[in-house]
């Protein structure tokens, strides 16, 4: 797209609406909202059926996916669309004729693969393969849920004894589908964080406890305004760590996935404690943004993500 | 102690890359070993050695970025004042002994003063010729401003100022204070507010230093007792003058000293390096509780540097920056904070046979560590951001 004029924001808001319209429809229906907005070729360019935008736009449009806890495999979509935009099979994606699912860890050769949500719903899997990665067929893989952190939409283990590979990637499309997953992720677990936020604002406003609206109380205004500081924080970190830096090399970025879903976390668990115990219900839907944070959080190790920058800099110091 | 002052600035509009390219070499070839808080050569500088290398950085085109030509600056915008403090930060060179002047009195006399008062202060403020301090905070009033005391009265062409401030940074060094006053009673809240430029050599002026946690003497009560100055010394008028320079201060708040996070990176670049300088200390960065707590901080640096980055260039592209700045300064003043005591924690496990640099750090970071107390509270203590971010951006009602 060559309009200068588009601004981010302006894509968000269309996606928000997208993604409100595939509120109670099937996996298959969302499917079709989803890709019939484009949703799904946002980085991939316009001459392969993309909207040919960079990942600034993405962000915003992650991002309000995880505010308005959308349940379905949008970044998994949006990282293969854009890896396999010159074969048939990314143009299916991004026409939503076939979709997608990614274990984050194991490998083929270990014939193990876990952390894939929406496996069973996906007609393929990608698993890291060699120095790549590879493209299964997902029937050809079978598949165990894990409901512990989510019963709903759990993650999945794979067992990939059978797996038949449909198409494969290079360690360099690999390396580079990683990097922008973690920025993706970071901005759905970043929005996830702004909505649950946005709730608890609402929450502490509207509930008079003693007299006065919950929002009254210091305590909870600093809590909130903490929340606010770091939902900030994550979006700019994210927008700087895909700009070059000041000699035009490509940042890391690590640390702005690593922030964004550590600050999501807080952010999501402080909301579940200012609704009080109705945060602790299913009725509340508070927990589905948690169990999303936190799945992201477990398949891509944040806690040793963390380590690794901490090592990383420690050795080029 | 010599600079190379003599030379040619790039011009940042036709290339970006060589302005910041000189802005680096030139402040790597210029400062002294002895100012790098980094150096085993480090040794506290004076007064007049600060002045000297910030003069210096000012006729090499790192000062004064954003000022109008006319008053001595450089007429470039934010995103070329990013571009120069990004390398000042990477540096671990001395704080500004001119902020005050630079970053408060300066853009609120750009914004309120008289043509003459800009003619006359501006320029001597970046050629560090006239040191400033900020008589704003008093004993009843420092976060809640609304209680200041301080009163101006008019008595024909002059004002008689009576009252005191505390917590004045730099007020012994000061040729001027910015003081704030008030015309009438703390009844009247933020109505009559009206600042001054007062020389601070005017009989009645008298200084009282204090000694702050650092062992330092870096503020002081300042009293006025019966201080007679000019209509001249006005800036601006009563009201009008205060709610510009509140304009100003939101921008100030979000835009002074822009180098932290590069700065704070620096610093734990420098915390490592003295680990990794002594064999005995090496295996202490093996240990995955401190790999952990390097990479939050190192992770928390960077979502400072993308908070300060995205407000120069919402601010370069028109837009208000109105309360943000709140959450630049409780940000920045948390982390520092955090990692200041988390250096301590380290650098009190090294010992008097530890290498140079090593004992280098153990210096700095102790110092860091004791000066880092006053960070959640000057500019704005930090429970004060908590409730502007609270009001003014989430909007979050106090009452029914």
């Amino acid at each position: 797209m060559s309009d200068d004029s588009l601004r981010p924001e302006d894509f968000a808001e269309a996606a928000g609406a997208a993604v409100a319209d595939t509120e109670g429809k099937s996996f298959a229906e969302k499917t079709a909202v989803l890709a019939g907005n484009g949703l799904f070729g946002v980085t991939v360019s316009e001459e392969q059926g993309g909207l040919g935008l960079d990942l600034s736009f993405a962000i915003p449009i992650v991002g309000v996916a995880g505010k308005l806890q959308l349940r379905y495999p949008l970044v998994e979509q949006m990282l293969v669309a854009g890896a396999l935009a010159d074969h048939e099979i990314g143009a299916a994606i991004i026409a939503g004729e076939k979709t997608v699912a990614i274990a984050w860890q194991g490998t083929l050769e270990d014939r193990v693969a876990t952390h894939a949500t929406f496996a069973t719903d996906a007609d393929y899997v990608l698993v890291a393969s060699g120095d790549g990665a590879a493209l299964l067929d997902a029937s050809s893989v079978k598949a165990d849920a894990d409901p512990s952190l989510d019963p709903e939409y759990p993650q999945y283990n794979l067992d990939l004894s059978g797996a038949q590979t449909i198409a494969t990637l290079s360690a360099e499309e690999f390396a580079s589908l990683k990097r922008q997953a973690k920025v993706l992720y970071g901005a759905f677990a970043a929005g996830a964080g702004e909505g649950a936020m946005d709730r608890a604002a609402t929450h502490t406003v509207g509930r008079v406890q003693f007299g006065r609206p919950l929002s009254a109380k210091q305590t909870v205004r600093h809590t909130m305004a903490r929340m606010k500081l770091l939902t900030e924080t994550s979006f700019a970190g994210l927008q700087r760590a895909i700009a070059d830096d000041e000699y035009g090399n490509a940042r890391s970025v690590d640390t702005a996935f690593a922030g964004a879903v550590s600050n999501a976390c807080f952010i999501v668990e402080k909301a579940i404690h200012l609704h009080g115990g109705m945060g602790f219900t299913w009725e509340l839907p508070l927990h589905y943004s948690l169990r999303d944070v936190r799945k992201i959080d477990a398949a891509f190790s944040t806690g040793s993500e963390i380590q690794s920058i901490g090592r990383a800099f420690i050795a080029a110091a | 102690m010599t600079f190379n002052i003599n030379v040619a600035i790039p011009d940042p509009t036709v290339d970006r890359s060589a302005y910041r390219a000189h802005a680096r070499q030139w402040l790597a070839a210029n400062l002294p070993a002895f100012m790098r808080a980094d150096s085993p050569e480090y040794r506290s500088p004076s007064l007049d050695e600060c002045r000297d290398w910030e003069e210096a950085m000012y006729r090499a085109g790192l000062a004064g970025m954003t000022w109008p030509k006319q008053y001595g600056g450089y007429g470039l915008t934010l995103r070329e004042h990013l571009a120069v403090n990004k390398e000042i930060g990477a540096l671990m060179m001395p704080e500004s002994v001119g902020s005050v002047g630079k970053e408060l009195a300066g853009p609120i006399i750009m914004a309120v003063g008289t043509e003459e008062q800009k003619q006359d202060f501006l320029p001597n403020i970046l050629a560090m010729k006239k040191y400033w301090c900020q008589g704003f905070s008093e004993p009843e009033a420092g976060s809640d401003l609304v209680r200041l005391r301080t009163r101006a009265v008019q008595e024909g062409d002059s004002w008689r100022i009576n009252g005191q401030k505390i917590w004045t940074s730099g007020a012994m060094k000061a040729d001027y204070c910015l003081l704030l006053t008030r015309t009438g009673t703390v009844a009247d809240k933020y109505k009559g507010l009206l600042m001054f430029a007062v020389p601070m050599d005017t009989p009645g002026i008298r200084v009282v230093p204090i000694k702050s946690i650092d062992g330092k003497e870096s503020f002081a009560e300042v009293f006025f007792d019966d201080v007679v100055v000019p209509d001249s010394a006005r800036l601006g008028a009563p009201d009008e003058g205060w709610s510009a320079a509140i304009r100003v201060l939101s921008i100030e708040r979000a835009t002074n000293r822009m180098y932290r996070p590069w700065r704070f990176e620096a610093e734990l670049k420098m915390l490592v390096a003295a680990f990794k300088s002594d064999p005995e200390l090496k295996h202490v960065l093996e240990d995955g509780y401190y790999q952990r707590r390097i990479g939050q901080i190192a992770t928390e640096i960077d979502g400072l540097k993308g908070l300060i980055e995205q407000a120069v260039e919402q601010m370069a592209g028109g837009a208000p920056i109105g309360a943000r700045g709140s959450l630049n300064k409780l940000f920045w003043s948390e982390t520092h904070q955090a990692f200041a005591g988390f250096a301590y924690e380290l650098v009190s496990q090294i010992k008097p046979s530890a290498s140079p640099v090593a004992l280098r750090a153990k210096q700095h970071f102790t110092n860091a560590y004791l000066f880092a107390r006053a960070e959640s509270i000057y500019a704005g203590v930090s429970e004060v951001q908590l409730d502007i971010i609270a009001q003014r951006i989430l909007n979050l009602p106090k009452d029914l």
